[in-house]
């Protein structure tokens, strides 16, 4: 058993067992529910749009050395950079070199799991930067030191009163018990840090190849304000999240609002193509766009789940995922969370040291069926499960019980007396290591007194 | 020369050279329903985000008569309607400017750095007013973004948003407020 | 018509009485049946836990023991999901046993045309979605056509009915706690409806929620959709 996994089932069972926090996280997903049950009816056909949004990515990210090209030429002609990092350690020192160059002393963030997933605070920090997070949630999780519990909601696991306590320690504000006090505390602050750093860090929703342009989706205004106001503009993107056309956004920007929250559109669907021109009255200097592979590119190499790349981020799978409901965002372990993560994660990082991961499903399929992309995620988990199969990250005694189950189950005698020696062992009471952590919390049915097969052998043989 | 970039486009292309399996094809079904009364529609969209319009010249003074500090984005249509600015973006309490397109649909109004004056002054103040004419009104987000291709195809501005209602959060236990980090109020002033 | 009967290993030899329900159930609608005694398990275990070389093994069996059936009945909608949505997968194609397997239920109200079989339950009862027959085999409404018509019962729907139960095969033994939470959130749900039985087209999931009914001591009982439908 790996660390990994260990702390996993730790992690898992710890958050299994709270009643208060599956409490907290099962009120706001409530209220996403009702939310988007509201905004699905905004639409004349959900199924169609799911249709042509994967028909869309799927055409891009099966010709992405293009797209990806043809967005470079744009970016360049708008008169931004663009550097290719192919790991996240190159990433970072990129960022790191543009903060030297321009003699940064403070960076403010905008939401972006990729800044997450390529651990870019840290390295900021490290550097002497001070490195602000600027969306509240995000804010929230950099004050109490956690990393986001959710890919759309990064304090989901908080209540109002959590982050009162959270604001009294770390910022001296006095406790109050109303969201909108708290919010102000935090708009209060962060303002300030908007006006005084020199360097803007932002993710990217989508980037338009035939634009050369950023998406960006929020609903704060902080992305914004992060794009607007320090000098440089920083956007790092995976390289999964081309999409073709400007005008593909009439879909993908409204499906991503539903998907994520319920709304028809966020408060602000932006979309940056470069610096400041001279015809303009403000904006950064310059604008530099970093693509990241960091493991990208071998999810796409599998083209039997190279689809997982069409995510867009929306969260919906985690949502509906009674895995992650019960057990919650941080004991993944993982930057993304719930079915999607559980799918990517043995791509992007070590296939071995994740390989649990789609293994802590019920494969159920909910996930499946609200994914605006039509992403098969529990499929994907059945290929992950069979491709770790494949490359033996599995166990030897799993590897030997399966073998021999296959012998009895190949032969009708030896399945026969397989099955009476597993009753027998139930009448005496012998559950097994097996079926033991099943039992520890249920019983098991009593064994009847004769199988369907021998029942049929003896009533109805010749009827 | 740029060897990451070579690395990455080179494993890109090795992976293609498989293909995935295609995806259920769409239909010609339209994905949402057509828009009738553009200007109804959007009147009640805006109002459901909390947006506010101001339905006369008597109402637009009192109202401009609560903030002492005005920036505005330099643009004809402002200047007419609230005179000079008073204010630099970072110190008023009200940030005027024009927009593109109303977007009757999702109640949107759309801004670029072209039509309203550059990207701070529809964001950073606590209250936004923008003052647009009714023509401006589109039916829905795909008219909107082939309208903005129209007009920018040659030249982009560096920026554009797609303004859904005042800025807002529900990051605490999903509870609305408005204001996380952009402007409080969205007000709205319709000149003919 | 002949119908073949498939019967899972673990009804064959945990819950026999779902079988012999729904021979009995179609018998009473004149349907011929006969049971190929080769049948053993349809490799589910294996292909879900990633070992796909041995499911395949057991496909392939499947679909020669099966290949003549006009049509084949099975009492859970996870064997059958895995017989007719995964089969093709594992074997590259599919045949005409795997096409023509049909979980009970669906036999009934889509190639019967059947709804009203003459059952009568006086009982209330609430139905558990098990997430192969919803998403796999699409079947929502079916099982509940048959349990309205079912004289004297009354199905009360619980708000987490197509919330999973938290079987999911060796899931349950990999990650007994997730897995627990889970049923924890079922019962919850049956609890609230005031129901007698919970009643679902697959046993695998009722033994994961009986197990933990019977432990905690609660007085509601599970019972198949076939056992409901054979009751008079």
């Amino acid at each position: 058993m790996t660390p990994t996994l260990r702390q996993f089932e730790h992690d898992a069972t710890a958050m299994a067992d709270d009643l208060r926090l599956r409490a907290v996280i099962q009120k706001n997903i409530g209220t996403y529910d009702i939310a988007v049950a509201k905004g699905r009816t905004r639409f004349a056909d959900w199924q169609n749009a799911r249709s042509r949004a994967a028909a869309a990515k799927w055409e891009t990210i099966n010709h992405l050395d293009r797209y990806l090209e043809q967005f470079e030429r744009n970016v360049l002609a708008n008169g931004g950079h663009v550097f290719w990092a192919e790991t996240a350690q190159d990433a970072r020192e990129h960022v790191l070199q543009l903060a030297r160059r321009h003699g940064v002393l403070k960076v403010v963030k905008s939401k972006s799991m990729t800044t997450e997933e390529i651990h870019l605070n840290d390295a900021l920090q490290e550097a002497g930067i001070h490195t602000v997070e600027t969306d509240l949630g995000e804010y929230i999780c950099q004050l109490r030191g956690e990393h986001p519990y959710h890919i759309v909601t990064p304090v989901m696991h908080l209540s109002k009163a959590d982050i009162a306590r959270t604001f009294q320690e770390k910022l001296g504000a006095p406790l109050t018990d109303s969201a909108e006090e708290l919010t102000m505390i935090a708009r209060a602050k962060l303002r300030h840090e908007f006006l005084t750093a020199d360097m803007g860090i932002t993710g990217g929703n989508f980037a338009i190849a035939d634009t050369g342009m950023i998406a960006l989706t929020e609903n704060e205004g902080n992305a914004r304000l992060t794009f607007s106001m320090p000098r440089v503009h920083v956007a790092i993107v995976g390289i999964e999240k081309l999409i073709p056309r400007f005008e593909d956004l009439a879909l993908f920007w409204p499906l991503l609002a539903d998907s994520g929250t319920g709304q028809a559109l966020t408060a602000y669907s932006s979309l940056i193509g470069g610096p400041r021109q001279e015809r303009e009255a403000d904006g950064p200097r310059e604008f530099h766009v970093i693509l990241l592979d960091n493991g990208r590119t071998r999810l796409l190499a599998d083209a039997e789940q190279r689809d997982a790349l069409h995510c867009i981020r929306c969260g919906a799978c985690l949502n509906v995922c009674p895995v992650y409901k019960n057990i919650g965002g941080h004991a993944y372990g993982t930057t993304y969370q719930g079915p999607i993560g559980s799918v990517i994660t043995p791509h992007l990082r070590d296939a071995r040291e994740w390989s649990h991961l789609p293994y802590a499903s019920s494969l159920c399929g909910a996930c499946t069926d609200v994914c605006p992309l039509r992403i098969e995620l529990h499929h994907h988990l059945l290929h992950n499960r069979r491709n770790a199969v494949r490359r033996r990250f599995d166990n030897v005694v799993q590897r030997f019980i399966f073998r021999a189950w296959l012998c009895a189950m190949q032969s009708p005698a030896r399945y026969a007396i397989a099955a009476k020696l597993g009753v027998l062992a139930l009448r005496l009471g012998w559950a097994g290591p097996l079926l033991k952590p099943w039992t520890d919390r249920r019983d098991f049915p009593a064994p009847p007194k004769q199988s369907f097969r021998d029942y049929w052998r003896k009533h109805e043989r010749g009827a | 020369m740029n060897v990451a970039r070579d690395n990455i486009l080179g494993r890109v292309r090795a992976a293609l050279r498989v293909e995935a399996r295609r995806p259920l094809a769409p239909t010609d079904a339209p994905v949402f329903p057509p828009v009738t009364d553009p200007e109804a529609r959007f009147r009640s969209e805006f109002a459901a985000l909390r947006g506010e319009i101001i339905e006369n010249a008597g109402a637009l003074r009192a109202f401009l008569n609560g903030f002492p500090k005005i920036a505005t984005d330099g643009g004809e249509l402002g200047g007419k309607i609230v005179g000079e600015p008073n204010a630099s973006v970072r110190e008023c309490d009200l940030g005027v400017t024009s927009c593109d397109y109303l977007i009757a649909q999702t109640g949107s109004i759309v801004v670029t750095t072209l039509s309203a004056g550059g990207r701070a002054v529809s964001v950073l103040p606590p209250v936004h007013l923008v003052i647009a004419r009714r023509e401006q009104i589109v039916p829905d987000l795909a008219t909107a973004m082939a309208l903005l291709r129209k007009r920018y195809d040659k030249r982009w501005p560096s920026a554009l948003s797609i303004i859904t209602g005042p800025s807002r959060t529900g990051d605490i236990e999903k509870i609305l407020v408005m204001g996380a980090h952009g402007p409080k109020r969205l007000v709205l002033y319709f000149v003919d | 018509m002949r119908v073949a009967l498939f019967i899972p290993c673990f009804i064959d030899q945990l819950y026999p009485n779902v079988g012999i329900a729904m021979v009995t159930v179609l018998r009473r609608l004149k349907v011929d049946v006969y049971y190929p005694a080769e049948q053993t398990c349809c490799g589910q275990p294996a292909f879900n836990t990633g070992y796909w070389d041995e499911a395949r093994a057991l496909a392939r069996r499947y679909v020669d023991i099966f290949a003549d059936a006009d049509a084949i009945v099975s009492p859970s909608g996870s064997c059958t999901a895995m017989v007719r949505n995964f089969y093709p997968e594992l074997l590259g194609k599919a045949t005409n046993a795997t096409v023509h397997t049909y979980e009970f239920a669906e036999f009934l109200v889509k190639r019967l045309g059947v709804t009203d079989v003459g059952a009568r339950f006086p009982q209330r009862v609430t139905y558990h979605d098990s997430c192969h027959a919803l998403r796999e085999l699409r079947l929502k409404d079916e099982p509940r056509q048959l349990l309205r018509k079912v004289q004297g019962l009354e199905l009360v729907e619980m708000d987490q009915a197509e919330t999973c139960c938290g079987f999911g095969g060796t899931f349950a033994v990999k990650f007994p706690m997730i897995s627990y939470a889970m049923d924890d959130v079922k019962v919850t749900s049956i609890q609230k409806t005031g129901a007698q039985y919970v009643v679902s087209t697959d046993s695998s999931c009722l033994m994961q929620i009986d197990g933990y009914l019977r432990r905690v001591n609660l007085p509601i009982k599970t019972i198949s959709l076939a056992e409901v439908l054979a009751s008079t």
